[in-house]
Formats: C-alpha cells, structure tokens, sequence
C-alpha cells in the first residue's frame, strides 16, 4: 500500500512541474507589430538552445509572473545575460517584483563579467506598486551605472517603453530600436497633449526616426525584431566579454583588392571637394562586415567598428560627404561617447582626419558647441586604449587637436603626402597675415593665389609636423593598412589591459 | 514636390540648375561654400526647378535651395 502510495505521489509531481512549465509558455495577445513572447525574444538571441532561464516561477503576488523573462545563454559561443520584459503582465509595466528580478540579472552579469541585453517592451513603473516600484525603477538604474565601469549592456526596443523603461536604456552603451514599433518617451501621447497642447503620436514622440537621427538617444534603427537580435550579435561580436577580457579576433582578411587599389585616388587633391570616405576605410580595415552606430544622427562623423587584421577596432573618422565633415556640437557629443565607450573595453580607435574645422555660428555656440567640442578632447586624453590616427587630407585648428592629435595622447599618429595641417586653412590665413600687402596690390586676387600656394607649401605641408616629431610619418595612401596593423602590434592590445599607461 | 534643403549654414557659390529646368534625381542643383567646402545640394526627385536662393545669399541649415515638383 505504502509504495503505491508513493508511486502516485511521484507521477503526481511531474505532473505538476510539467503544468507549470507550460503555462511559462503562454503567448502573448498579439498586440501592434509584437512578433514574439518575452521568452522566444530570449530564445532567438542566443546561439539556439542555449537559454537557461534563471527564476522562472517567480510571481508577483497577483497570480503573473515576474513581468520579466531573465536567464542566461551564449552568443557566438560566448556568455551573455539576457532581461527581457514580458508585455503580456500588465503591459511590461515595472513593478517592485519585476524590478528585482531585473536587479538579479544585473548583479549576475556583473559579478560573473558577462554582457548583458535588455530587452525592453515596457510601460513604465506599475502605478499599482507605488513607491516600492519607483524604488525598484531606482536601483536598477544605479545598477546600470555600476555595470559601465564593467560590462557591455545593449537594449533593444520592441516595443513602446515610457518613463523608468526609457531611462535604464539611456544609461546602457547601445540602444537598438524596431522602426514603427518600439518607441522611447518620458511621457505619451495624452500627457504631451495636455501639457503642451501639441498632437503628436507615439511615433512623433519617440519613434525610431526621431531618436536614431534628431535626438542620438538610440544609436540603431532596425525594420523587425528577428533584425534587431542579428545586429545585438554583430555588435557583441566586436566587444570583449567585460573590461580587461581578451579581444574576440576572428581570421583576418585583407580589404577587398578593388577598394584597396582605390585608395590612393579616392581623396580629391582639392581640399574643397567632397567624398566619402567610406571608401577610405574599404581600402584599409579588413574586408568583412562592420557596423556603423548612429549613422543617421550627425552624419558629418562616423562611428563604427571593424577589424584590422582580424583584431577589433572602434573607427572615428569625419565624413566630407555630410556637412563636409564638419565638427559641431553634436557630432562632437557622438564621437566623445564612442571614444570613451572604446576606452572602457580597451578597444584600440583609430580615427581618420578631413575636418574643415569646428562649424562657427550663433546656432552652434547657442548648442554649446564649446562644451560639447570640450567633450571630445576630453574623451581622447582620457582613453587609454590605443589611439591612432591618419590625417588623410586636411585638419585645421582646433578640430586638428580635437580628431585624435598626437597633443591628445595617439600613441601614432600619420598624414598622407597630400595632408594639410595648419591653424587655419590657406585663404583665411592669407586674408588676415597679409591684409595690408592684399589691399595694396595691384592685382589683390594673384597676389592671393601666390600667397595661398605659399602658405600652402611653407606652413600647411606635413611635413612641417613630421620634422617636429609631431606627426610620426608622412604616408602613402596605400602604406596605411600595414602601418596600422604593425602599429597595434607594438601595442600588444589583445590582452585588452591597460597598455599605455 | 520634392524641397532641396541646405544641410548646414553657408552661402550659394553656384547654382546648377535655373529655374524652370527640368532636373532627374540626384542631379546637382546647386553648390553651397562653407568653411571652405563644397557642399553639393542634390535633387531628391527628378521635376522641374523653383529656386529659392539666389548665388552669393546666405542660407540657414534646413533652409529651402528649391522646390522640384
């Protein structure tokens, strides 16, 4: 009797566990463009079957669950933790438990030095848990900041994400957004109407658009979520598992041999004109994917990673094709955080110079450009990964200091033979060192041409910074790559730890 | 109707395309000068041309080149 007893009470169990497993795997009512549940979100990220989820019968009390699918997988091989938001409890809205739980995969990644992905489909803190959610809210946030100075943390944003959900993506380095589906706002659409009478739609609001290329709060738009989970791996791809991790290299690749034969006449020899220095970086960095961050907002820089010979590498490079390449105050902003973003994983930047200067103007002074600009000095002296950088044709001013100079710690820094780098450019200078000479002449507009070419040949040359040491070497274009791949070398950057200093 | 937008603040060195002119997309409209750059304003769809500027004006960032309709 006492073993049929206990033969029931075994099957009995099993049952119970299996049931409840099962309800983990409820759907979500199909809401907007949502394609999947918090758990397949998780699921797909990952190398397949990979995902251990950690405390999957959490409940909040009510009956739901935690609000939050969190656990554990691999990419590429490589750990990571995932937190993704469950829209189908009271709309991912965050509540104390949900908060917690958050925090518990927060801790984990940190303590145990793994990248963490937010996946993040909520409405904000849950107006039901009051304080104890703002609380919550609160502590995941300084969690996020504790977790800069440690690991890689990239939010995805699948959904409409108001108030606390917009804020912790704000403190993670990366923001990876769905167009047409994941919005980011401080408040939606009735609150904005009632406070500033304006019609404006989530979409208007804190759509993709709006903050991939007017405001820089996210850095990528994607067009659904299976892409969203592709370029999360790209990224990790480039990026050691926590500060002080080894590089992940993959096989290198010489560029592709048409670009590469390219490169010496991709760069117009007048300074004035235009082109895209895309096909700058063909010709140098390993052939393969890259991936560009924030490529629709201050276009007049780039910012994006690749490798050079097989090693992962943050590039920073002006781009004369927006705005001629313009330094402003917000690609100013852009650039400092991609360089301080390198710093803190030891990721070596090389940044490619053609910068007319920074843009003059009330409107940019009105924008703090000065502060803005300061942004970016700071960002270089304060780097300690490796610095390299390439005048590929001209750097005046300011904005010469600003890209990447040797006076801001490069550990190398080249021109080509081409280059320009003076104070200002030719006809400036002319105009205010020879005004009286100018306003004397006969014939002011050769004088100015002579002088100009004079100024060119005597002060601007690269050769004026090469004899002084600044710059290590003047460069053929096609000398580039080599040099960049001996230089990374010396610095023996793949332990990832601190090796200028 | 297609608005030909200056990207940044400058003057208009050179325009390319008169009014009335018929233009295809990506055809260059006109030049804008600043700091010393050539800053190319292309037309985004092909139509015909309405000028805006006049060469040697100063324009704003996000002012309107031409209208191509």
């Amino acid at each position: 009797m006492t073993t049929i007893n206990t033969e029931t009470a075994t099957s009995d169990h099993r049952a119970r566990l299996a049931q409840r497993r099962q309800d983990r795997f409820r759907h979500v009512e199909p809401r907007g463009r949502r394609e999947y549940t918090a758990r397949e979100r998780a699921e797909m990220l990952v190398d397949a079957g990979s995902f251990v989820e950690m405390t999957p019968m959490r409940v909040d009390g009510n009956g739901n669950g935690a609000g939050v699918v969190i656990g554990w997988g691999r990419v590429d091989g490589r750990g990571v933790v995932i937190a993704s938001h469950d829209a189908a409890v009271a709309s991912g809205a965050i509540g104390a438990v949900m908060a917690e739980t958050i925090q518990k995969a927060q801790r984990f990644a940190i303590d145990k030095g793994y990248p963490i992905v937010y996946i993040n489909d909520s409405g904000g803190a849950r107006i039901h848990d009051g304080i104890l959610a703002l609380h919550g809210c609160g502590e995941m946030f300084a969690l996020n900041v504790l977790a800069q100075k440690r690991i890689p943390q990239i939010s995805l944003i699948l959904g409409p994400c108001a108030g606390a959900a917009a804020y912790s993506p704000a403190l993670t380095d990366w923001t990876i957004m769905v167009r047409e589906q994941g919005q980011m706002f401080l408040t939606g659409p009735d609150i904005v109407k009632a406070t500033t009478g304006e019609d404006a739609s989530a979409e208007d609001i804190g759509g993709a658009q709006m903050h991939t290329e007017t405001s820089g709060v996210a850095h990528l738009e994607v067009t659904n979520e299976g892409e969203a989970f592709h370029a999360t791996r790209l990224l990790l791809s480039y990026l050691p598992s926590h500060v002080g991790a080894a590089m992940p290299l993959v096989a290198p690749r010489r560029p592709d041999p048409v670009a590469a034969e390219r490169l010496p006449y991709v760069v117009p020899d007048k300074a004035s004109v235009v082109f895209d220095m895309n096909k700058v970086l063909d010709g140098v960095l390993d052939a393969g994917p890259r991936l560009e961050l924030m490529p629709a907002h201050a276009p007049s820089v780039l910012t994006l990673f690749g490798h050079l010979d097989g090693r992962p590498v943050g590039v920073l490079a002006n781009q004369p094709n927006s705005r001629g390449g313009v330094l402003d105050a917000k690609s100013s902003v852009k650039a400092a955080r991609f360089i301080e973003f390198c710093g803190r994983f030891g990721l070596p930047v090389v940044t490619f110079v053609d910068v007319p200067g920074f843009l003059p103007g009330t409107v940019e002074e009105g924008r703090g450009v000065i502060t803005h600009g300061a942004k970016l000095l700071k960002a270089y002296v304060e780097t300690t990964s490796p610095l390299l950088t390439v005048v590929v044709r001209k750097a005046y001013g300011g904005a010469y200091i600003a890209m990447g100079s040797a006076s801001l710690g490069a550990d190398y820094s080249w021109a080509w033979s081409g280059a320009e780098i003076a104070v200002m450019g030719p006809g400036g200078a002319v105009a205010l060192l020879h005004r009286r000479a100018l306003r004397d002449a006969d014939d002011p507009e050769a004088l100015r041409d002579e002088l100009a070419a004079e100024y060119r040949e005597n002060v601007a040359r690269p050769y004026v910074a090469a004899e002084a040491g600044i710059l290590d070497d003047v460069i053929l274009p096609e000398e580039t790559r080599d040099r960049l791949v001996d230089a990374l070398a010396t610095l023996g950057f793949e332990s990832g730890a601190d090796v200028r200093r | 109707m297609y608005a030909a937008r200056a990207e940044i603040v400058g003057n208009v060195w050179r325009l390319h395309a008169q009014e009335g002119d018929h233009v295809a997309a990506g055809d260059l409209v006109a030049v804008l000068e600043t700091m010393k750059m050539e800053i190319p304003v292309l037309a985004g769809e092909s139509g015909t041309v309405r000028l805006h500027v006049r060469e040697g004006q100063i324009v704003q960032e996000g002012d309107v080149i031409a209208e191509i309709a």
